[in-house]
């Protein structure tokens, strides 16, 4: 890098960028915007955890979870927006009795819509979201979520297992006409 | 195993987390019992489910224009001219503090301690960044208490200090992982911290071949490290080390939160 001409070394870097970080954009605009429910706001929030990411490049190394990495900035991110607006930091663990105290959790039905799958999914904590679309969505190993959301790797694994129980529950109710769906 | 043990471990088991010979456990007990493969296959299912239909959601599809106005921000944020100026001047400044800090060392160091003392530092800090922040460790770490087993009780210390939540003048840090790793040959106890809103490593090192510092106690504040705040303290044949990209001042009080029961835990050992 010594020696070399600036543009030059701004062109490699921007290309690299460009081939490493970039493709991720859209998968992480589709999660920006399921978190923040609002267009605009998930823009801002695409944009300048992209921009955040393109300060850092430098410190990635090639080969390893570029898409980890850019959810780690992403959520990071999120969180420093939130507390920029004075929100109350998402709970710990909001519900968490309920995990251990599912009454009855009736059998998923075999045929579920996406609709049924997505509204089901945004009626648990946001906390259980957070996980579970890290894991199953964007397929980040615990140790990669648990960086991400700056929590230990226990926290990762009893959460998942909580919100994945939470969900079977509400998609189980999805097939029981006028019974009650726990709410988030 | 029994149909309870897999259903617990079954998440575990389609994100391919279990250790291998929990896996062949939940294998064998799968080969012989059709409720739990009907549940995993359930479980399989939905989870498939979710992520298809996350991926299909027209309602989360960005505007077709964003991604360009994104690129086209992003490569002039890249291409900045007064960035791309801010970059050579960064070199030469970072050359210059390179110089001074060598000129620094070569005036204040004792030849060969102190060096051995430097590299202790620089391997702390790749450390952090390899191990903490990238997780891409060419060994893979391992828990305290087979780090205990192997090479002694110090790790037992630091499987309970410091405590999971560490109160300190600048605010709360609190610990998200412990466990024993290896960075260029250096062993360590680390234990990763999120405190001030970055991530923040506390590595324990046995000092009997890093020379002397200070003094039994005393921290240490020798400067940035390749771009990262570290202050260092030894006690009981041990150096303790913490480094992060925050202040320098917020990372001494950490370490001042830190020493008393610190040293303490690790006296006698």
């Amino acid at each position: 890098m010594v020696g070399k001409p600036a543009p030059e070394a701004a062109d490699d870097a921007w290309a690299a960028f460009e081939a490493e970080a970039l493709p991720h954009a859209d998968r992480l605009f589709r999660l920006a915007m399921w978190l923040e429910r609002d267009r605009a706001e998930a823009e801002d929030l695409v944009q300048e955890t992209m921009m955040q990411a393109l300060r850092s490049f430098h410190r990635f190394q090639p080969g390893t979870n570029c898409r980890a990495w850019l959810n780690a900035i992403l959520q990071h991110v999120r969180s420093n927006r939130r507390r920029a607006r004075n929100r109350a930091p998402l709970a710990d663990e909001p519900f968490e009795h309920v995990g251990r105290t599912l009454a009855f959790v009736p059998p998923v039905p075999q045929v579920l819509t996406d609709e049924d799958l997505l509204g089901a999914l945004a009626r648990l904590p946001i906390v259980y979201q957070d996980v579970i679309l890290l894991c199953d969505v964007e397929e980040l190993t615990y140790r990669e979520i648990a960086a991400a959301l700056s929590i230990p790797l226990g926290t990762v694994m009893s959460r998942l297992h909580r919100g994945r129980a939470l969900l079977r529950s509400e998609l189980g109710a999805v097939s029981l006409p006028g019974r009650c769906r726990t709410h988030s | 195993m029994d149909c309870r043990d897999v259903r617990d471990l079954a998440d575990s088991f389609l994100a391919e987390e279990l250790m291998t010979e929990t896996n062949h456990e939940m294998l064998r007990h799968l080969e012989g019992c059709h409720a739990c493969r009907r549940e995993l296959a359930e479980r399989r299912s939905l989870r498939e489910g979710v992520r298809r239909a996350f991926a299909g959601a027209a309602s989360l599809d960005a505007r077709p224009e964003f991604a360009a106005v994104l690129k086209a921000r992003l490569r002039r944020a890249a291409l900045d001219v007064p960035a791309r100026r801010s970059i050579r001047h960064r070199g030469w400044w970072a050359l210059a503090a390179a110089l001074l800090l060598a000129a620094t060392i070569g005036l204040v160091l004792r030849a060969r301690d102190w060096t051995a003392m430097v590299t202790l530092a620089h391997a702390a800090v790749g450390d952090h960044r390899n191990c903490a922040l990238q997780f891409r460790l060419t060994e893979k770490p391992i828990p305290l208490d087979e780090a205990a087993k192997r090479y002694g009780v110090v790790y037992r210390v630091l499987e309970r200090l410091p405590p999971d939540d560490v109160r300190t003048a600048a605010g709360l840090a609190h610990v998200l992982e412990r466990h024993a790793c290896v960075y260029k040959g250096q062993r360590f106890a680390h234990v990763v911290l999120e405190y001030r809103g970055a991530r923040v490593s506390m590595l324990v090192a046995d000092s009997s071949s890093h020379g002397p510092s200070a003094g039994e106690g005393t921290i240490d504040a020798p400067g940035p490290i390749d771009g990262l705040s570290l202050v260092s303290f030894r006690t009981s044949g041990h150096v303790v080390l913490f480094t992060g990209e925050i202040a320098m001042g917020d990372l001494r009080v950490l370490a001042d939160a830190v020493a008393l029961p610190l040293r303490r835990g690790l006296s006698g050992i």
